[in-house]
């Protein structure tokens, strides 16, 4: 919501954009100082000629993009599976009954701590990538499923019994719109949690992508390269948080308006 | 006593609304929670057409009548006859407006789209459904909001919105828990007249839950006084005023004031023993 406050507010957008060029004016001066050795920490001007020079080769565009695609398929994954699997929990007893408990022991591990199970089963490949990701990002997307699903207004549910809903159509017509901005918050958090597994897995298995990037630029000290490969993290972390709140925006307009 | 011209006159306004023909009885009805009893053997019968509205002290169970009614709970002694059956659940032709309208509509959901839902819950298809919806929306004034949000509407027009609902259920019996309980006092009024309106076009049997007396005698045909813990049936007013019936005039009535001070006496003597 925000984002449209700042352009519909155009010196605010001014103000921001000046911020941003503050900090590199004194990334760019701490860097020309010689404090800290060039070759750990390249100035703006160096990182920039990395950036523009690995976007013209295509290397880093396709590395780019393999990690939108590595981030983006595991967290549709454990979209999938989080939303139905949690509209089932949400909306049985027995289901929450007889496998909540079980959830609730595997939700705290730490998603890294099964990297070594998934590549003995998986290798160092693709799969094991994805597997990861959508490992982490199910837990988020689950669990605001099952809370949306349950939070159901009481009175809704005796509108739903009055009107004589049948099971679908009181899971499609009242429980899933009812769970959805518990959902999209879980989207958004699984989005977090899938970019940073993403640069993860691609640092583990040496699959291709901008987090094996910045570990092959690292040991190499291409400091330029390394700081280019953040830069283009950080821009995808912001775009696939920007367009998922406009989706948002679009999905829940009813709470917008009025 | 009333007159014989008033009696005369009711039996006009009663006929005229087809009065006679019982649909609703409850028969020796009991309701306990636990060890707790909550309805203590009702026995009563509503007559289909007629607007009856049920008062009394809080706690004395109109809106858990309503409830056994409308089949969101079962009775733990006697039965509920709709039409010569047991009441055993929800039914299709058995519509419940609630007090808080707000609770009661999908915020995600337009206008239109919240009166739709009675019909996609009867399997109307969808092609049927649009005029349908925009005549019932007609009918309590929304039609020019239609697509509009919940969210967006005053209060007295959720609530119109939620009888829209209830009307697209093509209800034999509407069932109201006191609907008007929260709107400011134009609004009720005006409310109050279109129900009135409505009840008459339809033909709608309607069982109405209130604690507001006067707009008991405003509204019903007959209305019933219960007695609390446990809830039972006191007493029964006949309402003998002839309809239409009007905010300015209706009120300044001798038959209504009477009718109104016999209500008056009735809670008081329940609430102070």
């Amino acid at each position: 919501m925000y984002m449209l406050h700042r352009f519909e507010r155009p010196l605010w957008f001014l103000g921001s954009v000046l911020v941003a060029l503050g900090f590199i004016g004194i990334w760019q001066i701490v860097a020309s100082s010689g404090l800290v050795s060039n070759v750990f920490l390249p100035g703006p001007d160096r990182t920039f000629r990395a950036l523009l020079a690995g976007l013209e080769s295509g290397v880093l565009t396709g590395k780019f993009f393999s990690t939108v695609q590595h981030m983006f398929y595991g967290w549709f994954i454990a979209s999938l599976i989080g939303i139905s699997l949690g509209a089932i929990i949400g909306t049985s007893r027995m289901a929450q009954v007889y496998v909540a408990p079980s959830l609730e022991l595997l939700r705290p591990l730490p998603a890294s701590a099964l990297v070594p199970v998934a590549i003995a089963f998986l290798g160092l490949s693709t799969s094991m990538v994805l597997f990861i990701i959508g490992f982490g990002a199910l837990w988020p997307m689950l669990l605001s499923t099952i809370h949306g699903f349950t939070s159901v207004e009481p009175r809704l549910n005796e509108v739903s019994r009055i009107l004589r809903l049948t099971k679908m159509q009181y899971i499609f017509k009242i429980a899933l719109p009812n769970a959805m901005p518990d959902i999209l918050a879980g989207m958004r958090l699984s989005l977090t949690v899938a970019l940073i597994l993403a640069v993860v897995g691609e640092m583990l298995s040496g699959q291709d992508g901008l987090g094996q990037w910045i570990l092959a630029s690292g040991r190499m000290f291409r400091s330029p390269d390394l700081f280019a490969g953040v830069i283009l993290l950080g821009a995808l972390g912001y775009m696939s948080a920007t367009l998922l709140t406009w989706f948002e925006q679009w999905v829940l307009r009813w709470r917008n308006e009025g | 006593m009333p007159s014989v011209d008033q009696a005369s006159e009711a039996m006009t306004a009663k006929g005229a609304r087809g009065h006679g023909e019982v649909i609703i009885s409850f028969e020796n009805l009991s309701l306990s929670f636990g060890s707790k009893l909550i309805l203590d053997n009702i026995n009563l019968d509503v007559a289909r057409g007629e607007f009856l509205c049920v008062i009394g002290p809080s706690g004395c169970g109109k809106t858990t009548m309503l409830r056994l009614l409308a089949g969101l709970l079962t009775p733990s002694a006697g039965q509920i006859l709709y039409q010569g059956l047991p009441v055993s659940g929800p039914r299709p032709d058995v519509a419940v407006l609630f007090q808080d309208y707000v609770k009661a509509l999908l915020p995600w959901r337009t206008v239109f789209g919240n009166v739709s839902l009675a019909l996609e819950a009867a399997q109307v298809p969808r092609k049927l459904r649009r005029d349908k919806i925009m005549a019932h929306l007609e009918l309590v004034g929304l039609a020019d909001h239609a697509e509009k949000y919940p969210t967006q509407l005053s209060g007295g027009m959720q609530q119109r919105l939620q009888i829209a609902r209830c009307l697209a259920q093509d209800p034999e019996v509407l069932l109201m828990d006191e609907p008007f309980g929260a709107l400011d006092a134009m609004t009720r009024q005006a409310l109050q007249d279109e129900m009135q309106e409505l009840a008459s076009v339809s033909g709608c049997t309607i069982f109405f839950v209130t604690h507001d007396l006067e707009e008991a005698v405003y509204l019903g045909d007959r209305v019933i006084g219960l007695l609390p813990h446990p809830g039972r049936v006191g007493r029964e007013f006949e309402v003998n005023i002839s309809r239409p019936r009007d905010q300015l005039t209706t009120p300044e009535k001798p038959e209504f004031l009477q009718l109104r001070h016999e209500l008056y006496s009735f809670i008081k003597l329940v609430e102070h023993g």
